[in-house]
């Protein structure tokens, strides 16, 4: 009986649009992937179907995810954002070094990524502090003082490893749900200024070299064909090989004789432009604008704060990685390695992306509720 | 469990904010798809030529050089692969590389194959350390584009017992790969090696201009004026003879090809990567043409082995009644094989000092470079501008005292003649008798005749650089010798002494048409141009020059005189003569002027102060076919040093002809008769 009133309500309340749309975003992306690594001869040939099963993984996750009512994520907030500081400490003690940065950790066959989950820990902390913090004024500094902590503390943790794009990505959904409450024009002010002189002091103290020589690359690309502005530079004559209709599927030459660097992690959209064309990237654009836009409205009628900075935080992520990562690979961006949401190929990356949408199924699902849930974990 | 979840809280002070961030997103998406128009739509077709360019690489076909031959097909040059072994210092010497902190090795990533590949090249100790130094001094770095991963020569040519091996232990020997690369071979070694020549490698004065800075930017029709053989750098060329003069026709034409590559530079085949070419955009490449020589170089051969004891002379041997020349031979002579490349740089490096250090001049072909004092065998020129000037009656006979005073010079004969006609003077090569035809005669009509003939002017061979030699006249006189003329001029013009020179070829060519009766031939040493099947694609007919302006009675009379010289008992040609040949010609003994440097060696100084021996002659004597001109430098005396051996060239050619015509040839020679030795006459006395 109750059963039954639980299914019927998760059929009536179901965000089709949500699911779809992250569906055929997946269904895309391993097409995709299964093109972009055609031409590998190695153990990268086969990545597609590794992909396939972390979406599969991740739907499960998902699922649950979106089960649980997520007040209860709201009362752990804290406790899960200490369990990514955690993790991403213990990156440091048992990383594994790949190219020169830790960030993964080894568990049996699998490496995880935790900086990708501590976005998601990182944007429940901030929904429950902002949840709990009620503000009628306009914030000051001193009142963003301590978000400002919970997210400068992960910062500076992937920045170590080092990890610049992620540490981005973190500031950057910190900035995103900062946007979303009242600040006071002094304190904005403030922070302005205050950043003016920060950048050159960062320039300076903390990037790395290679850091640095992306975004004078990017800043003067031609002058660098073969150097660092080589991906760059073939990444964009990719795209522009598709033309308006494309090359057609697993026909775009540049992927196909190998001139795409990074075709499964950060540059498959080149692969996709160049198959599809502009036609197909209108889609893919317009699909991903679609999820943002509908974070939005999934945040517009959350029914409290916590569910709306946790819809406004998932959009956000998936905004910034878009946005980014097709900045990059299009060359208005810097290249920094951002992946594409449910388009790249990682572990981490995907069910990070799919537990940030079935958070987002959850905060849709129960918009409906007139009164206060009862009884019942599963949202009843 | 309700008290564990939390009361719903006031979401108003995020209520304004959802549009701007919607805006936000839609103007940051809406750049990116402008962005992708600009790239897609507006520039796709510039991109999709670059992306084009990226993947078409235009490969070059090598053609193959074509083949020179001799007149009877015998091949003189070819192509013939040789082997080069490289190896990549970061291969073969692994252990040459930084080690890097957590990488980790391969099993087979551990042994270094070098001493094994050292082993089977046989390196001695001191080439091993300094190719160990090499290679290990290569791998400072080992990145991507580090010389440790760029291939190192180690040996050329290998011998063919040392590929065998390298093939037989690929496995034990990564990073060691034997490259194969045509050279071109000269089975005859150094015969003919003047005319036929050899090639080298483009030098880069040449290179830049065919192909000046920024050539490949060039429209084609620009392309082809400049650069009509497309020579490219390290491209082989021919350097000098036959190699250099017909290098348009044995080069052939490179072809092209569309092939498409990856980036990492590996080719791709197949129906994928056939779609993506234009299969019209290719070109085959046009093999080189053969080139058939008039040259017989068993001839050649021969030759080389009459001349084994002279140090050094010139041979020319021609065809009477075409003008084809059949041998022409310089000695001392080199190694094509040496100088082409086989066998190596190194190899290339030492013979080319070696040769350029020798003071005889190998690599100078002195049938057309070299211009000579001709001596006597100048006369029957000299005796055809008296006879056409009607000067003096031939019978009427003058006396030899076997010197001659004039003024404060002594010009010397061979020996006291008595009184002789100019038939005599001819046979006997009186110096006396034409000292006075000269006198009566005067230079500048015995000039014209010899012109005539062809002396003392570029034949047009076109091969090699040809020397003019020179006939003086009394304008030549006034012009280089201002203010007084001496009677002494007049006097060497007639016995081709003086400032009288010639080459080798010009007076093979004047013989000839002393025995033909007067036409001068223009040389030709290509036969005809063939396709690499024997096809004639051009054949090159006898060309006369011109019919020379002298009486047929006139010529008679020479030729008579020629005659007896090699068969009358007093000729000077006499004790050469060969019962089995029928053989007119004339012997030539020029004083040498005196050469730079020869006292540097006291070994040589003798050989140096020795006289120029010549003959000339054609035979058959009654029937023309072949004429020689025939020098030994400082060989000393024509009739003893240089007559013997022009005879035995005539009786090899002899032998030849009747060998291919399946005929018996010349009976042999029989042993000199101490009548021979005893009439050979001693060698003039030196220039006063």
């Amino acid at each position: 009986m109750k059963n039954q009133r639980l299914l019927s309500q998760a059929r009536d309340h179901f965000d089709w649009a949500l699911f779809l749309g992250a569906a055929l975003l997946a269904v895309i992306g391993v097409v995709n992937l299964y093109s972009a690594t055609s031409v590998s001869r190695d153990a990268l040939r086969e990545v597609y179907v590794q992909q396939v099963y972390w979406l599969v993984f991740g739907g499960i996750i998902a699922t649950l995810v979106a089960a649980i009512d997520y007040r209860h994520y709201e009362r752990l907030g804290y406790a899960l954002y200490g369990f990514g500081i955690v993790l991403l400490v213990l990156v440091f003690i048992l990383g594994r070094d790949i190219r020169g940065s830790s960030r993964w950790i080894n568990i049996g066959s699998f490496s995880l990524q935790p900086s990708e989950f501590m976005k998601l820990f990182l944007i429940i902390a901030l929904a429950k502090y902002l949840h709990d913090d009620p503000k009628s004024e306009g914030r000051t500094l001193k009142d963003l003082a301590v978000p400002a902590l919970i997210v400068a503390v992960p910062m500076v943790l992937v920045l170590k490893q080092p990890d610049l794009g992620t540490a981005l990505i973190l500031g950057l959904i910190f900035v995103s749900i900062c946007a979303l409450t009242r600040i006071a024009w002094r304190s904005l002010l403030t922070l302005a200024v205050s950043g003016a002189v920060l950048v050159p002091l960062v320039w300076t103290y903390v990037l790395k070299d290679y850091q640095k020589s992306r975004i004078t690359v990017f800043l003067n690309p031609e002058a660098n064909i073969l150097g660092t502005g080589w991906h760059a530079h073939h990444a964009r004559v990719a795209i522009g090989n598709g033309g308006l209709f494309g090359q057609g599927f697993m026909r775009g030459t540049q992927n196909q004789f190998l001139f795409l660097p990074d075709q499964h992690s950060d540059f498959p959209f080149a692969v996709f432009a160049e198959d599809w064309g502009f036609a197909g990237c209108v889609l893919l654009v317009l699909l991903y604008g679609f999820l943002c836009a509908w974070s939005i409205r999934i945040a517009a009628t959350a029914k409290d704060r916590f569910g709306a900075v946790l819809a406004i935080g998932v959009g956000s992520l998936v905004f910034w990685h878009a946005f980014f990562n097709l900045g990059m690979v299009t060359g208005i961006l810097p290249v920094v390695g951002v992946t594409l949401p449910l388009f790249s190929y990682g572990g981490s990356s995907v069910l990070t992306v799919l537990i940030g949408v079935g958070l987002l199924m959850n905060v849709s699902m129960r918009r409906f509720y007139v009164s206060p849930a009862r009884g019942s974990l599963l949202g009843g | 469990l309700s008290e564990l979840l939390v009361p719903r809280t006031d979401v108003g002070e995020f209520r304004r904010r959802f549009k701007w961030m919607a805006l936000v997103a839609f103007l940051a998406f809406g750049a990116v798809l402008v962005r992708l128009f600009q790239l897609q739509v507006l520039e796709g077709a510039a991109n999709a030529a670059t992306a084009h360019e990226n993947i078409i690489h235009r490969v070059l076909i090598p053609t193959t050089r074509g083949v020179i031959h001799d007149r009877e097909g015998k091949v003189l040059a070819s192509s013939r692969p040789a082997y080069d072994l490289y190896v990549v210092p970061g291969r073969v010497m692994r252990s040459a590389r930084p080690l890097h902190p957590g990488r980790l090795a391969e099993p087979d990533d551990i042994t270094d194959t070098w001493p094994r590949i050292a082993d089977v090249l046989r390196l001695n100790p001191e080439e091993r350390a300094r190719f160990d130094a090499k290679l290990h001094g290569a791998c400072t770095t080992d990145e991507d584009k580090s010389p440790c991963w760029r291939p190192v020569l180690v040996r050329e040519d290998l011998a063919r017992d040392v590929v065998a091996e390298l093939k037989q232990h690929e496995n034990e020997m990564s990073g060691a790969e034997v490259v194969r690369v045509p050279v071109r071979y000269y089975p005859w070694k150094n015969l003919g090696a003047h005319a036929i020549g050899y090639v080298s490698e483009i030098d880069a004065e040449t290179l830049a201009r065919v192909r000046p800075p920024g050539f490949d930017k060039l429209p084609e029709s620009e392309q082809q004026k400049l650069n009509p053989l497309r020579y490219e750098n390290g491209d082989i060329v021919g350097a000098t003879g036959v190699e250099h003069a017909w290098e348009s026709y044995l080069r052939g034409q490179r072809g092209w090809e569309e092939r498409v590559i990856d980036a990492r530079g590996h080719y791709r085949t197949g129906p994928e990567a056939d779609r993506l070419k234009d299969p019209s955009s290719k070109q085959d490449p046009i093999p080189g043409r053969d080139v058939r020589l008039t040259l017989d170089i068993e001839l050649e051969q021969s030759i080389e082995k009459a001349m084994r004891v002279q140090r050094a002379g010139a041979v020319v041997v021609v065809e009477v009644r075409t003008g084809r020349l059949l041998a022409m031979y310089s000695k001392p002579d080199f190694d094509p094989n040496d100088v082409s490349g086989g066998g190596g740089h190194e190899r290339l490096r030492q013979t080319v000092s070696r040769l350029h250090e020798d003071p005889l001049m190998p690599t100078l072909d002195k049938t057309t470079s070299g211009s000579f004092q001709p001596g006597s065998t100048f006369k029957p020129f000299a005796a055809l501008a008296a006879l056409e000037e009607r000067k003096l009656d031939p019978d009427d006979t003058e006396r030899c005292d076997g010197l001659l005073v004039f003024g404060r010079r002594v010009f010397h004969c061979t020996h006291v003649h008595g009184r002789v006609n100019m038939h005599e003077a001819i046979a006997e090569s009186c110096n006396v008798y034409f000292i006075k035809v000269a006198e009566a005669v005067g230079m500048d009509p015995i000039a014209k005749v010899a012109e005539e003939f062809g002396l003392g002017e570029k034949t047009g061979l076109g091969v090699n650089p040809e020397a003019a030699g020179r006939i003086p006249t009394r304008s030549f006189y006034a012009l280089r010798f201002p203010g007084r003329f001496y009677q002494g001029y007049t006097m060497n013009s007639a016995i081709g002494e003086g400032a009288t020179t010639v080459t080798p070829l010009q007076l093979a060519l004047a013989y000839a048409a002393l025995g033909n009766g007067g036409t001068l031939y223009s040389p030709e040493l290509v036969r005809a141009v063939e396709t690499g099947d024997g096809a004639i694609v051009q054949d090159f007919a006898p060309r006369v020059r011109r019919k020379v302006n002298v009486k047929q009675e006139n010529l008679a009379r020479v030729n008579d005189a020629l005659y007896g010289v090699v068969n009358e008992m007093k000729g000077t040609a006499f004790p050469a003569r060969d019962p089995g040949l029928d053989v007119a010609g004339k012997t030539g003994t020029a004083q040498s002027a005196p050469v730079a440097g020869a006292d540097k060696d006291p070994r040589m100084a003798d050989w140096y102060r020795a006289n120029h021996a010549w003959f000339a002659a054609y035979a058959p004597a009654k029937a023309p076919e072949i004429a020689v001109a025939l020098l030994v430098e400082h060989g000393g005396a024509g009739p003893t040093v240089a007559a013997p051996i022009a005879m035995q060239i005539v009786r090899e050619y002899e032998r030849l002809t009747a060998q291919r015509a399946g005929k018996p040839g010349p009976p042999p020679k029989p042993k000199p008769t101490p009548l021979a030795v005893r009439t050979t006459p001693a060698p003039p006395p030196p220039a006063p």
